[in-house]
């Protein structure tokens, strides 16, 4: 730079004059070059920033639509969570009083319930009583003396009684305004929610829920669920009450069942004693009648042998009279014996194992000459598997000779006598079944009384004592079997009886 | 003996046996003869004399903080009505126990400073691990009180807690300290001695549109921005719905879009609920805004909620290094139960995930939270926020 100096101050004035102006210019020329750099930096700096603010622009317009999106989102989310939280708590609410059938235990439930799930600030469940007064039953929110007040001022509320009689839910939403302020100003609160408990008979009392402020206001859905809890308290209270009707009723029902069954037991031991009675009396008196009419059977059986003396024959034929109508007494006094032994547990059976098909052919063997007298045929259908029975054979046997016995004096001649056999789950099922005459329906239910005769043309003919059938039943039960019959006119008569297969255990 | 703690609760309507009950649950899982320290929540439907009178007669002597909440959020469920108690026996940690019973109506600042002197005295010699304070949710500007404690902890010192709240509708909250029950008021637990102590927040909101600046402010109050009346703001952006703001409470336009203030030391933003607008078209903010500060209008959706949450276990799980805390203490924005609806207890279920079914729960939802504020930088101040999850493991 010295140098430079150095020899610049060596040039002439003109020519040092020169080159300044020369470096002056070419300097000038570079600044304005420089500036003109700068403009057009400038300018496109200018550009940048319109761009970036027309971004921001852009940025908040978009963010003003994202945010009006989102508010729309949010007011539908919002409704839709309060309603699902309204729904559940619902459910929970409904779950909890159906589940119950007692009346208090419902409104203990929905005490807790109307203001854990459901979220309200205040609530009252007021029910009218026997007398058709207003009875607190839930108070949450509310003194003893603001209930008290509020009960007061409702039950002179006719318009609002009539309307919630009639049905209607009321709230803050959709009241009308004079109502609306009226309902505010006696429950004290901001938003609330006021429907009738109704049932079929009409309504019982009324749901109030509310809250204070706006910052839990409530919705249409709201009011929505609240018509229906009331209706399910409603549903409820109905179940609960029906249930304690028919409860009353079952318990009335029970005492009067009791206090028959009582009755009955005292009759039942009254013919019991009865019976008894009578079986001592008849078995008394058969063997009073049966000493001396074995001597008049003995006299008659010796005179007939003609020892004591020649007897002329219509001696004879009278004495033959006497002796038989003796062995007609014998047997009924027999019968008369075994029916009043079996009813007073005197009977001793004699119970083994038998095949019955061999009790069958023993009675075959009896009957056959009867049998083929009237030219009746006679069948014994006995199934393959049937195994034998526990029975005292002579008792079993004495029952078949009664029923085939009777089935040869009912049945024409040319008849058929069909016994069949077969077993059951632990007896097995013996039917004497003929191609009778049969027997009226009105008579069957007394055929197996004692000394019953069915009134028909043979029983006027053939004499009998009326005790066969009364026998075989008392046989037939004291071996813890059944016996029935099934009979139609004209076209025969089955009696049906049931023997067990083992021993079975008395009952104590 | 190492730390023992017992949470228990009770939904029972009647506000002694509901007390008696949550007390009682709590002490038997500590399976522990005398309870040290005790953490009351309860909903404002129980009496709250009542509630302190009955807890104090089965845990004795503890020491005694609490809170009225508009929830209780638990391992779970989250319940709208109940009382509920954290119970803690330890031979290695100690707690003080401060209130500030005179009332908040004065100096707010200086009543932070009272409540952390008398924390610490009633604490003695011991360590210093961390302070978790409860104050009454409806101050409209809690954030001096934060200044006041950092005045005496230092401004590192962890602090944690929550503004007491009602059931929403922002009439009246109760705090706890020992046997005091008080309204408008502030409570704090210091605790110190030996164990883990971490709290952590988030909030999981974004920022919406174009960056303005805050250029007027007052405290809490916002007087302009960008040369006008902030109002214009949510006009802009919310219509006629904006209206909504003018509620003197917390309105779900306030919930829904609060304002994001960007705190440029540490890269993140701060979130305030706009809480009222004054005549003058200003904002009236739930907690201090720094004048200069770029603001924005903010906005959430479930899964940026439930996003935060997950962070803040991650980052409990991270400082414990794989061992699981012996209990977690969450205070959540009842904004945040507002916003999430019926996916809440999802934020909770994504908590235990993290940190462990069986990790103990138990939790309240405030109107405003202290807490470490996250932010990239390795400085974390601690701010009073709005609509944020705060956790405190303890371990």
């Amino acid at each position: 730079m010295e140098s430079f100096l150095a020899s610049f101050k060596t040039l002439d004035p003109v020519a040092a004059f020169t080159l300044t102006g020369v470096v002056l210019l070419a300097v000038v020329g570079i600044l304005i070059f420089l500036l003109l750099g700068r403009i057009d930096q400038i300018r496109d700096l200018k550009q940048s920033l319109q761009k970036l603010s027309r971004s921001f622009q852009d940025l908040d317009e978009q963010a003003k639509l994202i945010v009006k999106t989102d508010l729309e989102l949010n007011k539908t989310q919002e409704e839709l969570d309060r309603r699902l939280n309204g729904l559940n708590a619902l459910q929970k609410a409904s779950r909890l009083i159906s589940t119950t059938l007692d009346q208090d235990e419902i409104f203990r439930r929905l005490d807790q319930s109307l203001v854990l799930e459901l979220g309200f600030e205040k609530n009252l469940i007021l029910m009218f009583d026997e007398h058709k007064k207003l009875r607190c039953r839930v108070g949450w929110g509310f003194s003893k003396e603001e209930i008290l007040h509020i009960i007061s001022r409702l039950e002179k509320e006719l318009s609002l009684n009539a309307a919630l009689e009639e049905g209607h839910s009321f709230s803050s939403l959709s009241s009308p305004k004079q109502r609306k302020e009226k309902i505010i100003e006696l429950f004290g609160v901001d938003h609330f929610i006021l429907a009738p408990v109704l049932t079929q008979t009409g309504m019982i009392g009324m749901v109030f829920v509310g809250n204070r402020s706006g910052a839990s206001s409530m919705t249409e859905g709201d009011e929505e669920l609240m018509s229906i809890l009331a209706n399910q308290i409603g549903q409820s209270l109905e179940n609960a009450q029906l249930f304690e009707q028919v409860y009353r009723s079952r318990q009335d029902l029970e005492s009067k069942i009791q206090e028959r069954t009582k009755q009955l037991a005292i009759a039942l031991e009254e013919v019991k004693k009865i019976s008894k009675l009578k079986s001592e009396f008849i078995s008394a008196v058969s063997h009073e009648l049966r000493t001396p009419l074995t001597s008049i059977k003995g006299y008659a059986s010796i005179l007939m042998t003609g020892k004591i003396g020649e007897i002329p024959p219509e001696v004879k034929e009278r004495l033959e009279k006497i002796n038989k109508h003796s062995d007609n007494l014998v047997k009924l006094i027999n019968d008369l014996l075994d029916i009043a032994r079996i009813e007073s547990g005197r009977f001793e059976m004699k119970f083994a194992k038998h095949a019955i098909a061999s009790l069958i052919e023993n009675v075959r063997d009896l009957l056959t000459p009867q049998m083929k007298e009237k030219g009746i045929l006679f069948k014994a259908q006995i199934a393959a598997a049937t195994p034998e029975v526990f029975v005292d054979s002579s008792q079993i046997e004495r029952v078949l000779i009664n029923l085939v016995g009777n089935a040869i004096k009912f049945t024409p001649r040319e008849g058929t006598i069909t016994i069949r056999v077969q077993p059951e789950k632990e007896t097995v099922v013996c039917s004497v079944v003929d191609t009778g005459i049969g027997i009226k329906e009105d008579d069957i239910p007394k055929l197996f009384s004692e000394f019953y005769r069915v009134d028909n043309e043979i029983n006027q003919k053939v004499k009998g004592t009326g005790l066969g059938l009364a026998l075989a039943k008392k046989v037939i039960e004291a071996h813890h079997g059944k016996i029935a019959v099934t009979s139609k006119a004209n076209q025969g008569t089955t009696f049906s009886f049931s023997l067990p297969i083992n021993r079975i255990e008395e009952k104590t | 003996m190492p730390t023992h703690i017992g949470i228990g609760f009770s939904q029972n309507p009647n506000s002694s046996l509901a007390a008696r009950e949550a007390a009682t649950k709590a002490k038997i899982q500590t399976q522990q003869p005398t309870v040290d320290c005790a953490l009351v929540f309860h909903t404002i439907h129980y009496h709250p004399a009542e509630v302190l009178e009955s807890i104090r007669e089965i845990l004795g002597e503890a020491k005694l903080i609490g809170a009225t909440t508009a929830g209780v959020i638990l391992s779970e469920s989250i319940e709208m009505r109940a009382v509920a108690v954290l119970a803690i026996t330890s031979s290695d940690l100690y707690f003080g126990c401060g209130g500030v019973p005179e009332g908040m109506s004065g100096d707010i600042r200086q009543a932070g400073n009272l409540l952390a002197r008398r924390a610490m005295m009633d604490l003695g010699p011991h360590p210093r691990q961390g302070f978790v304070c409860f104050t009454d949710g409806l101050l409209k500007n809690s954030s001096p009180i934060i200044q006041g404690l950092q005045e005496i902890f230092g401004t590192v010192f962890p602090i944690g807690g929550a503004g007491a709240s009602d059931d929403f509708h922002f009439r009246k909250t109760y705090q706890y300290c020992q046997d005091k029950v008080m309204t408008s008021d502030a409570c704090g637990l210091l605790i110190g001695g030996h164990g883990n102590f971490v709290i952590t927040g988030r909030h999981g909101l974004r920022p919406l549109g174009k960056p303005r600046i805050a250029d007027r402010v007052d405290g809490h109050i916002i007087k302009t921005i960008d040369g006008k009346k902030p109002y214009s703001l949510y006009e802009e952006f919310l219509g006629n719905e904006a209206a909504g703001l003018r509620s003197k409470t917390l309105s779900p336009m306030a919930i829904l879009y609060p304002l994001g203030i960007l705190l440029e030391e540490e890269k993140e933003y701060l979130v305030r609920n706009a809480v009222d607008i004054l005549n003058d078209g200003s904002i009236v903010c739930q907690g201090e805004v720094p004048e200069g500060a770029e603001v924005h209008i903010m906005m959430s959706s479930k899964d940026s909620l439930i996003q935060a949450a997950r962070d803040c276990a991650t980052e409990i799980r991270e400082a414990f290094k794989g061992k699981t805390p012996q209990a977690v203490v969450i205070f959540e924005s009842l904004a945040r139960y507002k916003l999430l609806g019926q996916a809440a207890f999802k934020e909770i279920l994504m908590i235990k995930e993290i940190l462990g079914n069986t990790t103990p729960l138990l939790g309240m939802y405030s109107y405003g939270e202290i807490a470490p504020f996250h932010s990239p930088g390795p400085l974390k101040k601690i701010h009073l926020q709005h609509q944020s999850i705060v956790l405190w493991a303890i371990g």
